[in-house]
């Protein structure tokens, strides 16, 4: 097998990967996500690829999680428009994320590379579920629909948009499903294998061990053909016109030049040739479904086109258990108590204020009665300032090194120059072991090279 | 006896010389970097996993071992000395921990986090080795009604850490509650508090507010007293006294029954389960009074349960493939790395490693309490560090911290915005903790109390009508109310004597 891709690689690949000059010395990759996650997973991956192919001599993985990853998008347009050496991995949740999360921001602001990969989801009861096959649960559905609880990942991800899709499909209002939104993956699965929601929607790759195992059996499968080796019928042939992926994808800055966009291109061409990335898809079960260029941007918008459709179906949820599971309760609930015990303390203190009788009264372990000065808190607030201020513009070593400074002089104003000396060297010493050793990138600022 | 025979050969694996220098390895990278505010376990394990490709697989997972305990146990040293909790495992350490580093007695206080630490992993290593699948049967049947249950007994702990006055620990766990409002609410994707910002959409990072609230606040607090604090004297370097062992050797065990159990659940996370512990040694106390100023039963338990919960973490992950941790996600792929798939077919596929992983732990934990109890007395010293220094030195691996947990700009101004509420706590006497397990606890108890509520349409009856739920609710009412009515019986009978 290994043999065998690794000559077919050789041989398909424009430029020959192995002897390819390397076309980055470096290359950074943005997941918008924590580590761990799909998005991470694609990312390092890559980097590993176009190193050991020697496309790019030196590749880092930055992690700029949250929102579905709308906001590593964000970031992404906002701070590296026009470098050409910077992708960002995005996909189909992140044009859910952008609806849900009414992102100012789109895919249509950044330059589309290409899509990677594919994952096919799956609808998944207990081995003890009374549902045997898709028909068992679409009657219910259809006859009672807010009965059915689908356990899944994030809302506005791509477990909702299938479990809205195949509502539509089988004639059910989407705006009537009772989707249960679990976080992550082990929390979602867990409800899932454990009976805890009716029917459970997720990646084939995260169950395919259950699967495998039996504990869960698949109703249906959302793609278009059977797979080999795997026991599960399509939606299709159950009479449910729903095919399905959730496909991730590579997209480079806004404002880059054509060459920079023909080179990127041309990288991941030869990357994806790589026995290292054929190993990969394999390795996570995912779908070759590399498609570069003019393709994808035409994939890219007919998708958010499906994706938005959907989603304005799925509406804001007409709350099927009614005002307790609804999302404004509880926070009223919190102000108000917030207020009223803020009140309390307010209350207190100045009752102590009054009686000032010292410690004594309040019980043995109250602070002494100090003079605060003003001086060392000035000098603090110098540091901390000129801190927020510096960290991306001068870079991180200067920013701490004054924050270090200001704040040992607060405590001790006779050693400006010893404690100058230490600020330097913490400060380097901590850049370098976060950007050098742990990999951590930090904003290098203007001594970026000697760093 | 097939599992000891399974669990020997682990071990004959394991065990050689280069593969103890991997353990070694490991130990001390993980320890190294948990002590860093702000890189907890998972991003540990993230950023070291690189090291292990290049590796054969058993001695990848060996170092996997000492890696994941190597870092849980790094969060506790800066929490007892510096009162600088890293993350929130390491926060209820933190309470008595830090009070007895004031007194001069770090060292012991480092080694009974270092010995209950060993003592926990080795016995909840130990559980996972006999009971992992039927535990993991049993985790599966808590489902939201049962995880709410959970967080409503957590939230009974707050009445022992109120402190001096019930109204001001209660204003500190309202204002952690507030915090958790803020980011989208995760059943309906809607945003609420954001007001707009992005970088405010999922919500004020728990870490953002425990390194603000102790690193900072701290900082920000000896500042502004400004005064010349007599520097710490070490009574001893050796560690701890035939006393603090007599004290210690309970609240280890009784953190790792809490513990492991806890950490086997999907949902359970680390402060529960720490927080549960403080709480029993605290009840349990013949002098309550003396937590929160140097009582080693709370540094001992919660320390024992944190890494307790640790090795639980590892039964739904191996058993059904779970990742219930952020960790254990980092862990998942590096499993994934070398084609293997947790799962409940993991154990009969591919035995050889998953037993070798298991007996890396034992001998990652052994190696962790060799590396440790000798360099209690070491760290212990960093107290001698001028004060201008050590503080200049927080601050700027409090920031860094903050800065590397979402390259975010708006997390360096929160980060110094809490340090100064912090500040502002301590000058009126207002108790820390509370807020933390606020922000932990309110986003986790609202969430799964709806998710409860949409998935029985409506209907609160499920909290009672589920077994574990119902029995979980009526622990909670007995310990808010049972110590009351447990005096009220006593009292006529101290009136008859």
């Amino acid at each position: 097998m290994w043999p065998i891709v690794g000559v077919a690689a050789c041989l398909a690949a424009a430029p020959n990967p192995a002897e390819a000059q390397a076309a980055y010395e470096h290359l950074r990759i943005v997941a918008p996500a924590a580590p761990g996650g799909g998005w991470d997973q694609t990312a390092r991956v890559m980097q590993q690829a176009l190193q050991q192919t020697g496309l790019v001599r030196t590749a880092s993985v930055e992690n700029v999680p949250g929102a579905a990853g709308t906001i590593g998008l964000a970031r992404f347009i906002g701070a590296e428009r026009g470098r050409g050496d910077t992708i960002l991995v995005s996909g189909l949740i992140m044009l859910g994320g952008i609806v849900t999360h009414r992102s100012p921001v789109t895919l249509r602001d950044v330059t589309p590379i290409a899509r990677l990969t594919g994952e096919y989801e799956v609808i998944v009861v207990p081995a003890a579920s009374p549902f045997r096959s898709l028909d068992d649960f679409i009657r219910v559905l259809r006859a009672r629909p807010e009965s059915i609880s689908w356990g899944g990942g994030s809302a506005g991800g791509s477990d909702q948009i299938l479990a809205g899709l195949i509502a539509e499909a089988a004639g059910v209002s989407p705006a009537r499903i009772n989707y249960i939104a679990f976080s992550g993956g082990g929390e979602s699965l867990s409800a899932i294998v454990g009976g805890q929601v009716s029917v459970g929607v997720n990646g084939l790759a995260e169950l395919a061990a259950q699967i495998d195992a039996g504990t869960v059996r698949v109703l249906g499968i959302s793609s278009a053909e059977r797979l080999p080796g795997l026991n599960a019928p399509t939606f299709r042939e159950q009479g449910l016109d729903v095919v399905f992926e959730n496909w991730r994808s590579v997209v480079a800055p806004p404002g880059i030049s054509a060459a920079d966009r023909d080179q990127l291109t041309r990288v991941l061409d030869a990357m994806v040739q790589s026995p290292a990335w054929r190993e990969a898809l394999t390795r996570y079960r995912w779908l070759d479904r590399y498609v570069s260029g003019d393709g994808f941007a035409r994939f890219s918008e007919a998708e958010e086109a499906r994706v938005q459709g959907i989603l304005r179906k799925l509406g804001t949820q007409g709350d099927p258990a009614g005002i307790l599971a609804s999302a404004g309760r509880y926070p009223l609930f919190v102000l108000v108590g917030l207020a009223v015990f803020a009140a309390g303390t307010l209350a207190a203190n100045i009752r102590l204020a009054k009686n000032s009788v010292g410690p004594s009264k309040a019980g043995p372990y109250v602070q002494p009665v100090f003079r605060a000065e003003w001086k060392p808190i000035a000098f603090v607030a110098a540091g901390v300032t000129l801190h927020v201020a510096l960290a991306e513009r001068a870079g991180f070593v200067l920013a701490s090194a004054a924050l270090f400074w200001l704040t040992a002089r607060a405590f001790d104003e006779r050693h400006p120059l010893r404690d100058a000396l230490f600020a330097l060297a913490v400060s380097v010493g901590a850049y370098l072991l976060f950007a050098r050793v742990l990999d951590l990138s930090l904003p290098a600022g203007i001594l970026a090279r000697w760093l | 006896m097939a599992t000891f025979d399974a669990l020997a050969n682990g071990f004959a694996n394991a065990l050689s010389l280069a593969n103890l220098g991997w353990a070694l390895a490991g130990v001390t990278l993980g320890t190294a970097v948990g002590v860093l505010p702000g890189i907890g376990p998972a991003l540990t394990v993230a950023v070291l996993l690189p090291v292990t490709f290049t590796l054969d697989p058993i001695s990848a997972f060996i170092m996997f071992g000492g890696i994941y305990y190597g870092a849980m146990y790094g969060g506790s040293t800066t929490s007892i000395l510096l009162n600088t909790p890293g993350e929130t495992a390491s926060v209820a350490t933190a309470i008595d921990g830090y009070a007895m580093a004031q007194q001069g007695r770090g060292a012991a206080a480092l080694t009974t986090a270092a010995i209950g630490s060993f003592v926990a992993g080795t016995l909840a290593t130990l559980a996972l080795t006999l009971f992992a699948p039927p535990l993991a049967a049993v985790a599966l049947r808590f489902g939201p009604a049962e995880y709410f249950a959970l967080t409503v007994v957590a939230f009974t702990t707050v009445a022992v850490l109120l402190g001096a006055s019930v109204v001001r620990g209660l204003f500190s766990l309202f204002l952690g509650l507030a915090l958790g409002l803020v980011g989208i609410d995760q059943l309906t994707g809607e945003a609420r508090f954001s007001f707009g910002i992005p970088q405010l959409l999922d919500g004020i990072d728990v870490v953002i507010l425990v390194i603000g609230l102790f690193a900072v606040g701290e900082t920000l607090y000896q500042v502004w007293r400004h005064e010349e604090v007599q520097p710490v004297t070490l009574h001893d370097f050796t560690g701890m006294s035939r006393d603090e062992w007599r004290r210690s050797w309970k609240p280890w065990l009784r953190g790792t029954a809490i513990g492991f159990p806890l950490g086997v659940l999907p949902c359970g996370g680390s402060v529960v389960p720490t927080f549960l512990s403080y709480m029993t040694e605290k009840r349990l106390s013949d002098d309550p009074d003396r937590f929160g100023h140097g009582a080693i039963e709370g540094v001992a338990g919660p320390e024992a349960a944190n890494n307790a919960a640790a090795a639980g973490v590892l039964v739904p992950l191996l058993t059904l493939g779970l990742p219930s941790s952020a960790t254990a996600a980092v862990l998942l792929t590096a499993f994934q790395q070398y084609g293997l798939q947790p799962g409940p077919l993991l154990f009969s596929s591919r035995p050889d490693l998953v037993w070798t992983l298991i007996a890396s732990l034992y001998i990652g934990n052994l190696m962790l309490l060799v590396l440790n109890l000798p360099l209690a007395g070491v760290w212990a010293r960093v107290l001698l560090v001028p004060r201008p220094l050590l503080f200049g030195g927080i601050l700027v691996l409090a920031s860094l911290g903050a800065y590397s947990l979402n390259r975010s700009m708006l997390d360096l101004v929160l980060l110094y915005a809490v340090g100064a509420i912090g500040c502002g706590m301590r000058v009126y006497d207002i108790p820390l903790v509370p807020a933390v397990l606020g922000l932990v606890l309110g986003p986790m108890s609202e969430q799964q109390f709806r998710r409860a509520v949409a998935i029985s349409e409506g209907d609160l009856t499920v909290f009672m009508t589920r077994p574990i739920s119902a029995v979980l609710l009526m622990l909670a009412a007995a310990i808010l109310v049972g110590p009351h009515l447990l005096r009220r019986w006593a009292r006529p009978a101290w009136a008859g004597q």
